[in-house]
């Protein structure tokens, strides 16, 4: 793929070049993927009860301050 | 302002060290999270969590704030800018993102460590490992890598803004 140099116009603002639209794209279709995991917990939920087979890191951290005590 | 060549060197070496210092702790970051993930090992996984804390806290969170610091350092200090370029804005965009992210996300990565250590059994092999975000950021981080080593063209509206500026100021 080969991309010939555009002379820039001096009169209009050059034109968007085409490795950022498709850097743009891409980036579109990562943080949509992003949205989706999150809004359905695909995959489990996000932050630190994914980790947890309870989902509830704050019940866990309160129990181990509390001499370690499993849940 | 522009830089002298000998400072412009200097801050260019100091922004490539803890730009590449950055990537690797982000390596050894991955590193640790597949022993935690694939280590049946009671031991070798509470070593890893707690040396992704430290790895985290200590050489990746210090390493990407320098990065950002020296990035903007470089851009304002050379003809480059930090709005002119496409690569430059979107390498500078790039990486506030990935220092926000890391930040937010190393307060979890604390919190599992601490859990890794109290957990035993079945519920520190469910904690598996932490390689998601270390994994999307190295991708990020290699494209940054790749826009600063190609430059690839094109001007920001703001740049050939100031573009046709200087053309005017040198053509009266």
């Amino acid at each position: 793929m080969s991309q010939t140099p555009v002379k820039p116009d001096r009169e209009s603002p050059p034109s968007t070049p085409r490795w950022v639209k498709v850097l743009a794209i891409i980036a579109l279709i990562v943080v949509l993927l992003i949205i989706i995991a999150l809004v359905t917990d695909l995959g489990g939920p996000h932050g630190p009860g994914r980790h947890m087979p309870s989902g509830e890191p704050a019940g866990y951290i309160a129990a181990i301050g509390h001499g370690g005590q499993q849940l | 302002m522009t830089m002298r060549p000998s400072l412009r060197k200097f801050a260019l070496t100091t922004h490539v060290t803890f730009s590449v210092g950055w990537i690797g702790g982000v390596v050894v970051y991955l590193t640790l999270g597949v022993a935690a993930v694939t280590s049946q090992d009671t031991q070798t996984v509470r070593a890893a969590w707690t040396a992704m804390e430290l790895t985290g806290w200590f050489a990746i969170v210090p390493m990407a704030l320098a990065s950002l610091l020296t990035g903007l350092v470089m851009s304002l200090g050379t003809k480059w800018g930090l709005f002119r370029h496409y690569w430059t804005l979107i390498s500078f965009v790039l990486t506030v993102l990935a220092t926000v992210v890391l930040l937010l996300h190393m307060r979890d990565v604390s919190f599992l460590a601490a859990v890794a250590q109290e957990a035993e059994g079945a519920r520190l092999e469910e904690l598996g490992g932490d390689l998601l975000h270390p994994g999307l950021g190295l991708v990020v981080l290699l494209v940054i890598q790749v826009l600063n080593v190609y430059k690839p063209r094109g001007l920001t509206r703001y740049g050939w803004r100031k573009q046709q500026e200087q053309r005017t100021v040198r053509q009266p």
